[in-house]
């Protein structure tokens, strides 16, 4: 038996896949922020006693938690301090020296996360060449573990410039540190945490991987003491801003790859479902309540980046490239001071929630345009358990209608169509301006709205199929449970693309080759279930952002430049509109990721009857006039083979799926609704 | 034809769309520090007629060079003398409507069926443009002639045809030409982009519901700013400061407002502003507009896009001649600086009645440092780099420490990018203690930042503000300490060189100190709270000694407390 949880802000999502083929078993219970193990554990009793499993036989708990996250944006996390070079202790809060946005001289940067006075300057500096201009005063950093100690922390941070090349000062000093420290206090290097050049981002990770580390390792602590007194005989797995797991071990050394897991663990169940259904190319779009994010998977593989923002803080972890865009259920229509029409990014969110929830929310949002076209059922959702106020959404969007001087329903479908076009840029965004024509990939839709607008989106991207897996509000929870154990390592090498580069680059091979064979060796990953993909990035000599390119490490070194000269041109000119062939190019680093496949087990198959009818049908709005009586489907009666021509509603507890005149629709054996849109959408 | 508010919003979101994408290609593929790393460029769209629609993310600066270069064009060629592919390259102040030599802006209308529908441009700002300094940027130039190349609005693609001879003369005219092409490429690519984007723009839409939008969109950002505008009390405003100094022979050069509101609309008018100088700190027509706008956007309305409809309700009147208004052939390669100071007048005028929205003055300067010299392999390197210092104090919070301020945002290089490009060491990079004024909310404070030439002798110019001049306090707030350039010996022999020096030969391994200036405070010091005071002093940001005299409640806070014990016991 296989268990997903995934730990959102409102929601914890349990996933059980018993391995037998069969069913997956689901739970959705309200998350409990003080204690997050609590929903946890109560969830994983309810489901086990609801279906008479038994915890023994759980071979793995797959986990995927915002605790840091939340931590952080509380600033209820552990205290830090820094020790770094003479000169240079303002580094962290100096940032870029940049405001947050131009125009707005009221916004600023958050409070660095340690204080000045545990940022300590001791003697050291090392030149970009590796040359000790000044050398490292050991007696300086035994004088400065006193200090910490005396201030009480949880954790000290090493942050030398240079260090993603030359780590040994950093380590030395950590060493002096751990002597002269309690064994509760943590000590951390920069380079351990990412040995990436460029110091105010890598000072920043570590840093806030710092601060993570004690609240996720008491989490942990407790989660696991729950599970083993619960007879959960499996270790527990953490995901990964890259979708993958890792140890808990692991997970406590280096909490900050667990901080943008959400997104990317939906990321991993859309990889996996689409993988099993055959489809190679996807582009996802989880909308939900606020916000909707989208990534692209080619050949099965997502985008990854290494930037990214936590809590206000850059950060550089490996991730999936996952861009959010505020619209979403609740989005809320408004008119600008300007007179021009909006939507969004301001949410409803749950509390008030849509007008049509009757909770006291009074601006129309995108779920109230939904009800009022007929496309959203207009009594009741979640299953039943969520009545809807019809009359009251109508009401709303007349008011703003009123305002616009245009029909209600031309506003309720405007409001629609605004949302959707802001997908469609974050969607262009990932896709168009990298290269990539939508037009070959499909639309995988998930989370609580996405199904409803993935017709409009994917026909305004020129998109001719659509994926919306069995569960699409629970897919993370779902991906948790599929993914492989990962890691990723990086070397900075700043080296031309020249036959001078060989020898460095066989070097960073051999010794990011050393690294994965030792996380293989620890995670105890067998020899078959290995995996490693290595990428370089590349810049021409001078320029800033580096492009990735995925390269094959068993080619000869001289062969291997080549291929890699030639694929930045390509990737350049792809990316920009331009190559400068004959410029010379530089390796600014190499990555490699491991992947341990884990056994798996296979999704539950549909059976292939009895053929359902439609349960009813009601009044829907699909364009400017055309409203037509459409049948309503219960998803849950759908079985394997089943196809459907648009216009058609499928509803499910969390989820409604919109099939347009003209447009037909299929179920899989592994119970996916794959839409296919006619020709001209008619 | 009318376009519904539905259409309009889906039209404008399009727009934008086109102008980030060729924001971020054209930042991401450039090579000039000033536009790779510190973002010193920026995109538009534009109306048939000229008018700018949308504005990527953006420097202040360029919003003006912007709303004149296509009218420029125009002005020059006429309507019918454009064809489709044609693109055009300008960056002169006088005849090109830009802002400084430096800024190099590429334009291109967009034609569909024949017809001329929009135009996409871009601005960025060369790492070289020649001239009698490396980087162009430096002081001691009397005239624009010596400041680069002049390029008034002339082709560079003709009806699609790339005009090599123009390129050739330009590159032969700058310093390290590769690296230049690089840019001016990533700058064609980018409106290349655009043509994409707008081409398949105006299929799906058609040229008439885009125009009909277009107008809509900038007729709404002239109704916003109105609105604003209309909220601010009817009155007279009046302030003045002065800049530190031109670099030559003028020093306090005046700069002098007077700000009328009424009803929707208001006026700036710099009469009594002094006349024009040597140095190239001038600003030109282009460079007081976006000054003007950038305070208007700031005070009223941060999120307001940026298009035409601003100047609607917007007079600004300055004595051709005089430092904001500058004639040929006055050098302007510096006006940075110069606009710092106009925003600091503006939002002096303006505190009476907008004090919760306004900031004491700041660090207002685009302090640089520019090193020009040989590698080791002999290779010749030209690195400029801005500093920040501290922003003034608000209304209700503190300023900011070392942070850009107003019309600048550029980023620092990481110094481990800095150290492996370039033959310099940065021996420190700190906060300036007791740098910001004092108040019932204190200034920012400034930085510093020490360079050391590794092993090589190099050329230093700078341009330093606030140096003089403090930057002032409001409402009972405090100045802020000024900045200064100085050398300092391996002996800790620390020597101040001038505010703008140009073309300093610096000895091998002779450091170059860069402090900047802090922000100047807000309200009475007599009302900071104690317990924000020993944060001050707990994080080492204020020494005992500055408090103690700035602060009187600091002084009696141990009485106070010996007091308190008292009564305890």
């Amino acid at each position: 038996m296989y268990i997903g949880v995934d730990v959102g802000g409102t929601f914890t999502d349990i996933a059980v896949n018993p391995g037998d083929g069969r069913e997956l078993y689901l739970h959705k219970l309200p998350s409990t922020p003080d204690a997050p193990e609590k929903a946890v554990i109560d969830g994983l009793r309810e489901i086990l006693v609801e279906n008479s499993l038994e915890a023994g036989q759980i071979r793995r708990l797959a986990h995927g938690t915002t605790v840091g996250t939340n931590a952080l944006i509380q600033r209820k996390c552990g205290k830090v301090a820094l020790i770094t070079s003479e000169g240079f202790r303002d580094l962290l809060e100096l940032a870029r020296q940049t405001r947050p946005t131009v125009y707005d001289m009221h916004r600023d940067h958050p409070e660095p996360l340690v204080p000045r006075n545990l940022r300590i300057e001791v003697p050291q500096r090392r030149l970009a060449d590796g040359t000790v201009h000044v050398p490292l005063a050991s007696n300086a950093v035994a004088d400065a573990a006193a200090c910490i100690a005396e201030a009480g922390v949880d954790c000290v941070v090493v942050c030398f410039l240079h260090s993603y090349a030359f780590p040994e000062d950093e380590d030395r000093a950590a060493e002096i540190l751990r002597a002269n420290l309690p064994d509760s206090t943590v000590v951390l290097t920069s380079s351990s945490v990412y040995p990436e050049f460029r110091e105010y981002e890598r000072f920043s990770t570590a840093v806030l991987n710092a601060a993570l580390i004690t609240v996720l390792g008491s989490y942990l602590d407790r989660l696991m003491q729950a599970t083993a007194d619960m007879g959960i005989p499996a270790e527990i797995k953490i995901s990964q801003s890259s979708g993958g797991l890792m140890s808990v071990r692991m997970a406590k050394k280096l909490p900050v790859r667990a901080s943008l897991s959400g997104p990317a663990a939906g990321v991993q169940g859309a990889l996996y479902r689409a993988a099993v259904a055959g489809i190679d190319n996807i582009i996802t779009l989880d909308m939900g309540g606020t916000s909707a994010d989208v990534a692209l998977l080619e050949n099965g593989v997502p985008v990854e980046v290494v930037a990214r923002d936590l809590a206000g803080f850059p950060i550089r972890i490996p991730s999936f490239d996952v861009n959010a865009v505020g619209a979403g259920g609740g989005s809320i229509a408004w008119i600008d001071s300007d007179g021009l029409f909006k939507v969004g990014p301001r949410s409803a969110g749950a509390v008030p929630g849509p007008v049509c929830y009757n909770q006291g929310g009074t601006e129309p949002t995108v779920t109230d345009a939904n009800v009022m076209l007929g496309r959203l059922n207009g009594s009741t959702l979640l299953g039943g358990r969520m009545p809807i106020r019809h009359d009251l959404s109508v009401e709303a969007i007349a008011r703003l209608a009123g305002c616009l001087n245009m029909a209600p329903e031309d506003t309720a479908l405007g409001i629609v169509q605004v949302a959707c076009a802001t997908m469609v840029k974050a969607i262009r965004s990932i896709s168009v301006e990298r290269g990539y024509a939508p037009s070959e990939f499909s639309l995988f839709v998930f989370g609580g709205a996405g199904a409803l607008h993935a017709v409009d989106v994917a026909r305004e991207l020129g998109m001719g199929r659509i994926v919306v897996p069995p569960s699409p509000g629970i897919l993370c929870a779902e991906g948790a449970m599929n993914a492989p154990l990962s890691i990723e390592f990086v070397a900075t090498l700043l080296v031309p693309v020249s036959p001078e580069a060989t020898g460095a680059l066989a070097r960073a091979i051999s010794e990011l080759d050393a690294k994965v064979s030792n996380w293989f060796a620890s995670e105890s990953v067998p020899r078959p279930q290995q995996k490693t993909t290595w990428t370089v990035a590349a810049r021409y000599l001078r320029q800033n952002y580096e492009l990735t390119l995925p390269i094959d490490i068993a080619a000869s070194g001289g062969s291997l430049l080549e291929g890699i000269d030639s694929s930045f041109h390509n990737a350049h000119e792809r990316n920009y509109g331009f190559c400068s062939p004959g410029e010379p190019v530089q390796l600014v680093n190499l990555s490699v990721k491991a992947l341990g496949e884990l056994p798996r087990p296979d999704l539950p198959v549909l059976p292939g009857s009895p053929r359902p009818d439609p349960g009813w049908h009601r009044d829907t709005l699909f364009w400017r006039g055309d409203s037509r009586m459409t049948p309503v489907y219960d998803r849950a009666e759908l079985v394997a083979g089943q196809a459907i021509s648009g216009p058609a509603i499928i509803e499910q507890m969390d989820a409604t799926v919109l099939v347009f005149p003209g447009d037909e629709c299929v179920v899989d054996n592994w119970g996916n609704i794959i839409v296919t849109l006619g020709a001209t959408g008619a | 034809m009318t376009t519904t508010p539905i259409e309009t919003e889906l039209l404008r979101n399009s727009l934008a769309g086109i102008c980030d994408e060729m924001y971020i290609a054209l930042m991401k593929s450039s090579y000039s520090t000033n536009i790779k790393e510190r973002r010193d460029h920026s995109t538009a769209l534009f109306d048939a007629s000229g008018r700018v629609v949308v504005q990527g993310e953006s420097m202040p600066l360029h919003l003006a060079s912007m709303l004149g270069l296509v009218e420029v064009v125009l002005e020059k060629y006429g309507r019918d003398g454009l064809k489709d592919g044609d693109m055009f390259l300008s960056n002169d102040p006088y005849v090109g409507r830009g802002s400084h030599l430096p800024d190099v802006a590429i334009a291109a209308p967009v034609f569909k069926d024949g017809e001329l529908a929009m135009f996409a441009c871009n601005i960025a700002h060369h790492a070289d443009i020649g001239g009698m300094s490396p980087g162009s940027m430096a002081g001691g130039m009397t005239e624009i002639f010596q400041e680069g190349l002049r390029i008034p609005p002339i082709r560079l693609f003709d009806g699609g045809t790339f005009s090599r001879d123009v390129m050739d003369l330009i590159l032969l005219n700058v310093r390290v030409p590769e690296e230049r092409l690089g840019d001016y490429n990533a700058q064609i690519a980018a409106n290349r982009l655009a043509l994409r984007r707008c081409d398949a723009l105006l299929d799906r839409w058609g040229t008439d519901r885009v125009s009909d939008a277009c107008d809509t969109i900038i007729s709404a950002v002239a109704r916003r700013t109105r609105a604003c505008i209309s909220r601010l009390r009817d009155g007279t405003y009046e302030f003045e400061d002065v800049v530190d100094d031109d670099g030559l022979s003028s020093r306090n050069i005046r700069i002098r407002v007077r700000i009328t509101v009424a009803g929707d609309e208001i006026e700036f008018d710099f009469e009594g502003t002094d006349p024009q100088v040597e140095g190239n700190i001038n600003v030109t027509t282009a460079g007081l507009q976006a000054a003007c706008l950038y305070c208007l956007k700031v005070l009223l309305d941060p999120d307001c896009p940026q298009n035409h409809g601003m100047l609607d309700p917007v007079t600004i009147k300055a004595p051709l001649g005089s430092i904001v208004n500058a004639a040929f052939p006055a050098a302007s390669a510096a006006r940075a600086q110069t606009g710092q100071r106009i925003v600091d007048v503006v939002l002096g005028a303006l505190a009476p009645a907008y004090p919760d929205k306004v900031v004491a003055a700041g660090n207002g300067a685009n302090t640089s440092a520019t090193f020009f010299g040989q590698d080791g392999d002999g290779t010749f390197y030209v690195y400029l780099e801005t500093l920040g210092g501290g922003a003034g104090a608000r209304y209700y919070r503190d300023g900011s420490d070392g942070v850009q301020v107003h019309m600048t945002n550029t980023s620092n290089l990481p110094i481990e990018a800095l150290e492996t490009e370039y033959p310099l060491m940065i021996e420190r990079y700190q906060f300036v203690e007791d740098s910001g004024g004092s108040g019932r909310y204190r200034g920012g404070l400034g930085i510093r930042r020490d360079y050391r030439p590794i092993g090589h002798a190099t050329t230093f110019s700078g341009q330093g503000e606030r140096f003089a001049n403090p930057p002032w306090g409001l409402f009972g707030g405090g100045p802020a300490a000024t900045g200064r350039f100085a050398t300092i010996s391996d002996d800790g022999i620390e020597m101040r060189l001038a505010n703008k020096p140009s073309s300093l030969r610096i000895a091998p391994d002779t450091v170059i100190s860069v402090i900047t200036a802090g922000g100047g405070g807000f309200g009475n010091p007599d009302e900071r709270s104690v317990s924000e005071l020993e944060k001050d002093f707990a994080l080492g940001k204020f020494s005992d000694r500055f408090l103690t005299g700035n602060y009187p409640q600091w002084r009696c806070r141990l009485r106070d407390a010996q007091n308190s014990t008292k009564k305890d016991t």
